[in-house]
């Protein structure tokens, strides 16, 4: 721990990643295009399939096409924020890290672990396309609805924001806690829960699900925190009878959770160590 | 031929050597991706929409179908990760043509995951009420197009991966973005906005998912179908190969 903690030491290594973000995305500008319309294109697609059905229908699942709309940009606002703050070097997939054995490479640096965790995912300006688009769609919806909400609203939605990002990351380091005791089988968990399920989960308006689907949706995988259920509070229409602080609660719950989980993940690698590497240096 | 069968048979049972248990968590993700669209397709149903001339019965068969048979209508060889981690430099020191190799190695991965998940969905779905037959025989060739033409397309990709260097994620996750959309896998053409679904069932991407998944379940112009996938393929071949002969000397790999 060589170098005295403080606020002022947080921003400064946050700015740090944020010269090396810059830095990268300057360094080949066709490479910079290519990412950048990659982000554009990948986001535009994988949201187009559902708003391109509302459309067509009217609505779907109880939801206008516009309302359809304000979720698919909430969700892509998720994205987005996830891959700023915590895109770079895996730390939204700290799975792998775990898993690849990588974790001692953080273990020698004079800081500690979570302070690492939170500057080293930086992108603010390479992983920022999602969340552009995702802020657009936010925007654009909300001229569809004629809202104009006023500065509590605004606020709400911050906050619903930030409940999504955290419980997104926190979901998948809860479960990357299994790539401490099994890292070759769980070295991909994180992609999984992340990419695979919840993410194009929660692009769909949930309430077309019958209850006995939608509650483990909210609960055990909360798929429907990341979009469905804050957007439904937020355009004025709580669903399922729960509170309208139930995301925060949730994920307070599933950090505590996580934040267990991953330690005794942590004390067990630090104990017995990875075994993903031979003598020769060569991962197995 | 027999080489490649051995090739083939390498790959399936490297696919196995890390057990089932790989296999059965992919599929579950992929039972887990159908849930919603299946109720989707319910929800638009219940609420009389007008869904292009399909029927649910044939868009629960078109959903279920396109899970089923993911990796044969979107064909991704390894030769994009093994250009990144330098194994596709090993293939040029094997006794036979690189691109036979991919195609043998590629089909023999298919292997244990069409007889773990889609012949068990095939004899399950239909005790859903599912109808898992096809509405034409002319399905079979139309696959077998799609999946040729799979293997054209990916070879350009793998092109595009070689000449921009070291960027093969970015082509990854761009080609995937794309053919989601555009190849009619997720959604079928008949239920888009605006004509888009006319628009592109003609381009090559419509001809690799949304033309067999159609044949299968009775919708669509089987003439025009097989007609444009035939097409696609005449043209998209030649031109991968010409590109494949001319990345080739391209190739860098650092290798890890």
């Amino acid at each position: 721990m060589g170098d005295k903690l403080s606020l002022r030491r947080v921003f400064g290594l946050l700015a740090l990643y944020a010269r090396m973000d810059l830095d990268w995305l300057l360094r080949d500008a066709k490479l910079s295009l290519l990412d950048a319309a990659n982000g554009l294109i990948a986001c535009l697609s994988s949201l187009s399939g559902v708003f391109l059905l509302a459309w067509r229908f009217g609505g779907v699942g109880g939801l206008s096409p516009w309302q359809i709309l304000f979720m698919l940009g909430f969700t892509a606002t998720v994205a987005g924020l996830c891959m700023v703050f915590f895109g770079s070097n895996n730390v939204a997939h700290i799975s792998r890290r775990i898993g690849r054995g990588q974790l001692d490479h953080m273990l020698l640096q004079p800081l500690p672990l979570w302070l690492q965790l939170i500057a080293e995912g930086f992108l603010p300006f390479s992983g920022c396309p999602r969340l552009l688009v995702g802020l657009g769609l936010v925007l654009w919806s909300l001229r569809g609805l004629e809202l104009s909400p006023g500065w509590f609203w605004w606020l709400s939605l911050a906050g619903y924001l930030a409940c999504a990002v955290l419980c997104l990351v926190g979901l998948s380091y809860l479960w990357s806690a299994l790539a401490f005791r099994w890292p070759v089988a769980f070295e991909e968990i994180s992609s999984v829960v992340i990419d695979e399920i919840c993410g194009p989960l929660s692009q769909y308006p949930l309430s077309i699900l019958p209850p006995a689907l939608l509650w483990p949706l909210v609960s055990i995988l909360p798929a429907g925190l990341l979009a469905w259920f804050p957007s439904c509070i937020l355009l004025g229409r709580p669903p399922l009878g729960l509170p309208e602080l139930y995301p925060l609660f949730f994920t307070l719950g599933l950090w505590a959770l996580a934040i267990f989980t991953f330690r005794k993940g942590l004390l067990y690698y630090v104990h017995y160590g990875s075994n993903r590497y031979t003598q020769g240096g060569h991962r197995n | 031929m027999r080489s490649l069968l051995y090739t083939a048979k390498m790959a399936c049972t490297g696919k196995l050597s890390d057990g089932v248990l790989p296999i059965l968590a992919d599929s579950a993700i992929k039972i887990i991706a159908l849930v919603p669209l299946v109720f989707l397709w319910r929800a638009l149903a219940a609420q009389g929409a007008d869904l292009g001339g399909l029927r649910l019965a044939q868009l629960l068969s078109y959903s279920c179908l396109a899970i089923m048979l993911e990796r044969l209508l979107n064909v991704r060889t390894f030769a994009s990760d093994w250009n990144y981690d330098g194994q596709l430099g090993d293939l040029f020191h094997q006794p036979l043509p690189v691109f036979w190799q991919i195609i043998a190695r590629t089909a023999g991965t298919w292997l244990p995951e069409l007889a773990l998940f889609s012949l068990p969905m095939a004899l399950l779905l239909p005790l859903l009420g599912v109808d898992m037959l096809p509405k034409t025989l002319w399905f079979f060739p139309s696959l077998l197009l799609t999946i040729s033409l799979g293997f054209a397309v990916d070879c350009l990709f793998v092109c595009v991966s070689i000449r921009i260097q070291h960027a093969s994620y970015i082509v990854h996750s761009l080609r995937f973005s794309l053919i989601a959309l555009l190849s009619g896998a997720l959604i079928p053409f008949n239920l888009l906005p605006f004509s888009l679904g006319k628009v592109l069932e003609w381009l090559p991407f419509g001809s690799m998912a949304a033309a067999p998944l159609s044949l299968f379940v009775g919708a669509g112009n089987t003439a025009s179908l097989l007609a444009a996938q035939l097409l696609w393929n005449a043209l998209l071949w030649p031109l991968a190969a010409l590109c494949f002969a001319k990345s080739r000397e391209r190739m860098v790999s650092y290798g890890g």
